[in-house]
């Protein structure tokens, strides 16, 4: 029997209760290469390692007081070399309190099985990192999520207060033509209008009275832009040259007050900052004479019957522009049968130049009706495209 | 959401006094480990046992991979389960990691502990040359830690069969084996880490609690040197000596545990309880 247990293919151990070697047979002296008795009486911590000693405390010995043996645990022993031989223990505890050992060599499945933890290892980082970085793109994903529905809350917003806004301009559109005078036809003369926004608001303004039987007050301005500022102040404008041409204020007064009005509004805030360019036209059939001042606006024609044409050429700077400026009328008398047109540049620069005058000149048997027709056909197709942002204004006289 | 620390933890209270000892078991053990001990405190004290998240029957469930990646975890729910069953005046037991975990947790509150009883404590297990010989180096450490995973399923089976000591539902007990080899590999590596690699003793000298430890000679996890430090550093610590097996006494020796604690808790601890030596 002893020779079979010194022939058998595995390592045999026997400790007492206190761990020390009682006995142990050829072979496992041959793996920890000892020779003869050398351990025998020996603790075991002689032939482990660091780690297997504190694994044996650990683990080892509480499974023992626990079950009273120990199933194929997974450790090293030491040669006395040093070198390290994972083996497998298998261990069981006797009545006496002696421990009789098992041991595996088990060199190939350790190596085969240190890959595998070593895989499971790395499998198991690239889940953490896998899921590392699935948590972020969910994060991301969120915050995305969060700042679209913003972005459309906002954009909902923005076209409610859009919409708001642009029933607003509407409505300020419709005051703004209301404030615009009825044309007038009677025995003395004719007067016909057209006024195109280039947006909901506009920064002409124009306004034509008739002061008593036979004297006439036209004006036509043109605020500097265009939008609700400049129509503001072209609603300002109009409520006091209404106030001052109806009642048959003079010429050059009409055009004082115009301008301290509106050099009023620019002096209280610099963002304010407007001028103006206006024409007007005092025109009395008795006599039969034109008065005009012309601020810095575009020359408005005049085309007797025989074909003759005059400019009414711009004299003094614009309005609001310069403080404490006299407004000189010119007067000259007309011939029954002539024609008046006055325009702002928003009319002019889109046409080739004298293109007005030349229509003007070539439609004298056209109604005044017909002439406005054609006038606001040739702004809506020639031209150039570029000039017609601007708000669109003209006003036609037949001196009869 | 609050989840009772009773189900948690796997939180039982037995015993006829009303002053509390709780036990906390050391790493890879559950409240079972306690079993001769505590039986013998029922008589004179309450007695509290509990299992850490992701050990014995407590919740597997509630395991939080960040919250338990740090000791504090486990204070955390150490402190939760005081303040659940409104203890006061604790005596808490502790063995290895154990220990540790009661002492932070009485440096936080250190008004509900009465008394620190520590069973193979130890403050860093990492060797810091030249000053600190914590008994093991990295490497060392490493090679455990891999021991400890290549073992699993042994290991885990004997705890399985601990808990369901007093039944023979082998039905039940295979259930539960099954459901540690699935889950808890990588809970046990975790806290194994925290075991092996966290560096208490700045924290030695917070301790407020008067402290008992108890020391196995030849504890391969505990050298002399470092039941000296800790005896150094707490201020207020008396230091006895267990004919112990290495580091867990309380499963060898545990009558000679219950007479040190006893002694100890009755004013004895000055009796010299003389070391036989043991083993390994």
């Amino acid at each position: 029997m002893e020779t079979i247990i010194n022939r058998i293919p595995g390592g045999l151990l026997t400790l007492s209760k206190e761990f020390e070697i009682l006995s142990l047979n050829q072979r496992l002296l041959q793996l920890l290469r000892y020779d003869g008795k050398q351990l025998i009486g020996q603790s075991i911590r002689t032939i482990l390692p660091k780690s297997s000693q504190a694994f044996f405390q650990f683990v080892f010995y509480p499974l023992l007081i626990q079950k009273n043996s120990v199933d194929e645990l997974s450790l090293e022993l030491m040669s006395q070399k040093g070198e390290e031989i994972p083996v497998l223990v298998y261990a069981s505890k006797e009545s006496a309190g002696t421990i009789t050992c098992i041991i595996v060599p088990n060199t190939k499945r350790n190596q085969y099985e240190n890959e595998l933890l070593e895989a499971k290892d790395v499998a198991e980082n690239r889940l953490i990192e896998r899921n590392k970085v699935n948590a972020e793109l969910k994060t991301v994903l969120k915050n995305l999520e969060e700042k679209q529905e913003e972005i459309l809350k906002f954009n909902q917003q923005n076209f409610e207060y859009k919409m708001a806004t642009q029933k607003e301009l509407q409505l300020a559109k419709k005051i703004q033509e209301t404030t615009l005078t009825k044309e007038i036809n009677n025995p003395q003369l004719q007067i016909k209008s057209f006024y195109r926004a280039s947006n909901e608001l506009s920064g002409d303004i124009y306004g034509f009275y008739q002061i008593n039987e036979h004297q006439f007050g036209i004006i036509l301005l043109d605020v500097m832009g265009h939008g609700i500022s400049s129509a503001l102040i072209t609603m300002s404008l109009e409520t006091l040259f209404q106030r001052l041409i109806s009642k048959g204020v003079s010429a050059n007064i009409v055009m004082k007050e115009l301008d301290y009005q509106l050099h009023n509004i620019v002096e209280s805030d610099n963002d304010l900052y407007h001028y103006c360019t206006a024409i007007y036209i005092f025109i009395d059939t008795k006599k039969q004479t034109i008065e005009y001042i012309n601020a810095g606006h575009p020359p408005a024609i005049y085309l007797d019957k025989n074909g003759r044409q005059k400019e009414l050429k711009t004299l003094v700077p614009p309005i609001g522009l310069f403080k404490g400026i006299d407004f000189h009328s010119s007067t000259f008398s007309y011939t029954k049968g002539a024609r008046l047109l006055l325009y702002t540049d928003g009319v002019s620069e889109p046409l080739e130049e004298n293109r007005l005058s030349s229509l003007l000149r070539d439609s004298t048997s056209l109604s005044l009706e017909h002439l406005k027709e054609k006038l606001s056909k040739a702004l809506r197709d020639e031209g150039n495209n570029c000039y017609k942002n601007d708000d669109q204004c003209f006003i036609l006289i037949d001196l009869k | 959401m609050t989840q009772s620390s009773k189900t948690r933890n796997n939180v039982t209270v037995t015993g006829k006094g009303k002053q509390p000892v709780l036990f906390a078991p050391g790493f890879g053990f559950d409240k079972k480990v306690w079993a001769t001990v505590s039986k013998s405190f029922e008589d004179e004290f309450q007695v509290i046992l509990f299992d850490y998240v992701g050990f014995g029957n407590s919740d597997l469930k509630a395991y939080d991979e960040k919250k338990y990646s740090n000791i504090s975890g486990y204070v955390e729910d150490l402190l939760a389960i005081c303040s659940e069953l409104n203890l006061e005046n604790i005596i808490f037991i502790g063995h290895s990691v154990g220990s540790m975990i009661g002492m932070l947790a009485s440096i936080q509150q250190p008004d509900i502990f009465s008394k620190l009883i520590m069973i193979g404590p130890s403050p860093s297990l990492l060797n810091e040359a030249p000053d600190y010989h914590g008994g093991f180096e990295k490497e060392e450490l490493e090679t455990l830690l891999l021991m400890m995973k290549k073992n699993y399923v042994q290991w885990t089976t004997a705890i399985a069969q601990t808990i369901m000591n007093d039944s023979n539902h082998a039905e039940l007990e295979k259930g539960i084996e099954d459901q540690f080899r699935s889950n808890n590999p990588s809970i046990t590596h975790e806290f194994a880490k925290v075991c092996f690699f966290t560096d208490y003793r700045e924290r030695l000298q917070d301790v407020k609690v008067p402290t008992f430890m108890i020391h196995s000679a030849k504890d391969l996890f505990v050298p002399r040197e470092v039941i000296n430090y800790m005896k150094e550093n707490i201020p207020n610590c008396t230091l006895s000596y267990s004919t112990g097996i290495g580091h867990c006494p309380h499963i060898s020796h545990p009558e000679e545990i219950i007479s040190l604690i006893k002694n100890y808790l009755h004013g004895q601890s000055e009796s010299v309880i003389k070391n036989t030596g043991g083993c390994l």
